[in-house]
């Protein structure tokens, strides 16, 4: 990037720095609500070890997690809580949809599944499956952490 | 702010009266197994009243099923219970089958291969239950042995029905594909990895003084309140009570395996940890049984009228192409009636009761949710005990919510 | 999906328990709600100490239009040997109302609350009917023949609901337009004769093109 001042060489260095950081330690809040919440424990577990892409720990408070891994089908109770949730979140913070179910209904076309948990909250990365493989959740997650790096959100580099 | 639903205990009235507070735990908690919510009155440590709230996740499987093809809504019912979604499937097929009035034309080899696949879904199952259960206390070494177990299991899923979780493998009249080729041979594999694997989970964690200390003599179950809230499975069993849908009303040829109903007299979590744990070893019982006396044949029922034809036979078959045509778009049409059918899940008895009007629909599917009801007698145990030991107690009932709101 | 073959007309039953083939699942009684306590404090002398499961079914045109179900189970032999009984209790479409039976079997609270959020169908004497399932200021009764199943927002928007959001599909001309009206959009093309009005197309494409216009272009939210 073009660079005009020897300052601003410096702060665009620590902004990469900080963005280097913050995708290094991607925190997620444990938000499983069906069956990809399984899939989700199971990119934990040993075969996928999420822990070595810097999601070393899930934090069960809100204020204390980066991502917040919508992880199964949304009723229609659950909504109002999830954007709690979305909200008590500190910036910055990120949303993967994990799952058919969360990012658009699923194979649950009725009244009481929310039809993509985009309809409450803003996601980041949209994650196909039902439920996905842990090793498409950890895609999922070095996604996001491209997008920490890039400083961006959204766009085409959203589709898992 | 979540409004509060009227008659039960609200949550935004904090009395500072005898130390007396109504705490929230959940939707969103680490330990609750799920979304749970259990609206909890304490006195200091003590619980005084406990109301667990259900729903978050109620996602109208009943009423999906009814809009879909008899074949389709298996799809939809495998994912209630989705730590055994085999067990979801076998049943409601059973059902299917009953009221269509086949269930002597299924062939054996797919009997012994449903057996067999539920059986590992009920050690899959309970493989998640003892990791989180582990987790719940502080016993993270035991979540990565469990689960990894359960990766194996996975595979084995993965391989006959293409998926890991929801393989959609069990039909109406038999199994969707005959085992591929390497199957067995993984299987074996699983076989000779289980005993060595639960040698070491036990020794981390049955003679356990922590966890004995946290889990002796609490939330006991006696066998009258298990019967009168309806209790089944484990639950039931570590009271003592030794029901079982696979003794009592066997189903797929269970009665042809040399199984013990394991039971336990005191009904506290320990208990019910330590039955599930021996009914771990009597599903391997059974798989081995089945490994060993696994027949060749045919693995769907030899009767078109129901049946789809046999994949290679389309592309050179009018006859079969027309068959395929009719039987994926507009399905077949199940005889009248209403029945009601029962499989033995990992966590109790699991239930169908299906009415059919004669169409190429279920008109109802009703579940018994047997986490419904074991999650219910909650609302009873939990009471005189501290807040902390809740979550031994949600995870001793091993509830799944998918099942328990559907 | 929707199944778009219907059967013959008159092969479907009114009432599948009246004609129901000879499955050996359960001891079948039926019952109506003035007698069902009383069958049931019989059946739990008799043994039948579980009351396994109560649920709903609705017929809708049949009279009476509910039914309520409940399975109980008699253990022997310390639960090695059982039995099962059937209760179907027929329930009026108007002011449907049922004694409770969770005094007698603490099972039935939560099973009873279901059908009362689902079906409606109140159960006198229970104490603390009020829903389960669905949110406390939901309105309608989701398991009802009568309520679609997507819900009565969602009920006439065409499927699947994605096409309405993706912000790809809300600047085609697919967007929004029911299965009919597209075929009539190919007959044109084609330079066929239309059936149906072009007013149809309006009225369903209405709340989905005021929906299409509010996506904002980049897919943010």
């Amino acid at each position: 990037m073009a660079v005009e001042s020897p300052g601003q060489f410096l702060l665009g260095k620590v902004d990469e720095v900080a963005r280097w950081a913050q995708s290094s330690s991607v925190w997620p809040l444990t938000m499983g609500l069906a069956c990809c919440a399984i899939e989700m424990m199971t990119a934990t577990a040993p075969e996928y070890d999420l822990a070595r892409f810097g999601s070393e720990v899930f934090r069960a408070s809100p204020r204390q997690a980066d991502l917040m891994i919508v992880s199964g089908r949304v009723a229609q109770k659950m909504a109002p809580i999830i954007k709690r949730l979305y909200d008590q979140m500190a910036d910055p913070k990120w949303v993967i949809s994990m799952g058919a179910c969360a990012s658009s209904g699923g194979v649950f076309d009725n009244y009481a599944v929310v039809q993509g948990v985009d309809t409450i909250v803003p996601v980041d990365v949209y994650m196909p499956g039902c439920p996905p493989t842990p090793d498409g959740l950890l895609y999922a997650v070095n996604l996001i952490q491209q997008q920490i790096r890039q400083g961006g959100r959204g766009g085409i580099l959203a589709r898992a | 702010m979540v409004p509060a639903p009227a008659g039960a205990l609200t949550m935004d009235v904090v009395e500072h009266e005898n130390n007396r507070m109504v705490l929230s735990m959940g939707p969103q908690h680490p330990s609750t197994h799920g979304v749970l919510q259990v609206i909890t009155e304490i006195e200091g440590e003590v619980v005084t009243r406990a109301e667990p709230e259900i729903g978050y996740l109620h996602t109208g499987i009943e009423k999906s099923a009814e809009n879909l093809f008899w074949t389709q809504a298996s799809t939809v019912i495998e994912r209630m219970d989705y730590l055994s979604p085999l067990s979801n499937a076998l049943c409601y097929i059973l059902g299917v089958e009953k009221l269509l009035g086949v269930t002597e034309l299924i062939p054996e080899r797919a009997q012994q291969v449903r057996v067999l696949l539920c059986e590992l879904s009920r050690i899959a199952s309970h493989c998640v239950w003892l990791g989180t259960g582990g987790i719940d206390l502080g016993a993270i070494s035991s979540f990565f042995y469990a689960f990894d177990m359960r990766e194996r299991i996975l595979d084995l899923n993965e391989l006959a029905g293409g998926a890991r979780m929801h393989p959609n493998y069990l039909r109406i009249g038999g199994l969707r594909d005959d085992l591929p080729a390497g199957f067995l041979e993984r299987l074996d594999a699983l076989i000779a990895m289980y005993r060595p694997r639960m040698t070491e989970l036990r020794a981390l964690l049955q003679k356990n003084p922590i966890l004995q200390d946290r889990m002796i003599d609490i939330g006991i179950i006696s066998a009258d309140d298990a019967i009168a809230w309806g209790v089944t499975g484990p639950s039931l069993r570590a009271a003592g009570v030794a029901y079982d849908v696979r003794r009592a009303f066997p189903y797929s040829g269970y009665e042809n395996y040399d199984f013990n109903v394991v039971t336990r007299t005191e009904g506290d979590a320990y208990a019910r940890f330590l039955v599930r744990l021996d009914e771990m070893d009597e599903s391997m019982r059974i798989i081995e049984q089945v490994r060993k006396n696994l027949v060749g044949g045919p693995i769907m029922a030899d009767d078109t009228k129901f049946t789809p034809p046999p994949k290679e036979t389309i592309a050179v078959s009018m006859e079969a192409l027309i068959h395929h045509f009719k039987y994926v778009s507009e399905s077949f049409r199940v005889p009248p009636g209403d029945v009601y059918t029962a499989v033995e899940g990992p966590r109790g008895e699991l239930g169908y009761y299906i009415v059919s009007n004669g169409d190429n629909r279920p008109w109802r599917v009703r579940t018994r949710p047997a986490s419904l009801y074991n999650l219910q007698i909650l609302k009873k145990i939990a009471v005189g005990e501290l807040i902390a030991d809740m979550v031994v107690m949600i995870g001793s009932l091993d509830p799944v919510f998918g099942e328990v709101d559907r | 999906m929707p199944s778009s073959q219907t059967p013959p007309a008159g092969s479907t039953a009114l009432d599948p328990t009246a004609i129901r083939p000879a499955i050996d699942d359960a001891r079948i009684i039926r019952t109506s709600p003035a007698a069902l306590r009383d069958e049931l404090i019989a059946l739990r002398g008799a043994g039948y100490a579980m009351l396994s499961d109560v649920g709903g079914v609705d017929y809708l045109a049949r009279e009476p239009r509910f039914d309520v179900v409940y399975h109980l189970l008699k253990l022997e032999l310390n639960g090695a040997r059982a039995h099962r009984v059937r209760v179907l209790c027929g329930v009026p479409g108007v002011e449907p109302v049922v004694p409770t039976v969770s005094d007698l079997w603490p099972s039935a609270d939560w099973a009873e609350r279901e059908v009362y959020d689902l079906f409606g169908i109140s159960f006198s004497g229970h104490p603390d009917l009020r829903r389960i399932q669905m949110p406390a200021e939901w309105e309608g009764h989701p398991l009802r023949k009568d309520y679609p199943l997507r819900g009565p927002a969602r009920e006439r928007t065409p499927r699947p609901s994605f096409a309405l959001k993706s912000n790809v599909a809300a600047g085609t001309p697919a967007a929004g337009k029911t299965a009919a009206a597209l075929q009539r959009q190919i007959a044109a093309a084609r330079g066929q004769a239309t059936v149906g009005s072009a007013a149809a197309d309006e009225l369903a494409a209405e709340p989905n093109a005021a929906r299409g216009a509010q996506l904002p272009k980049d897919g943010s939210k």
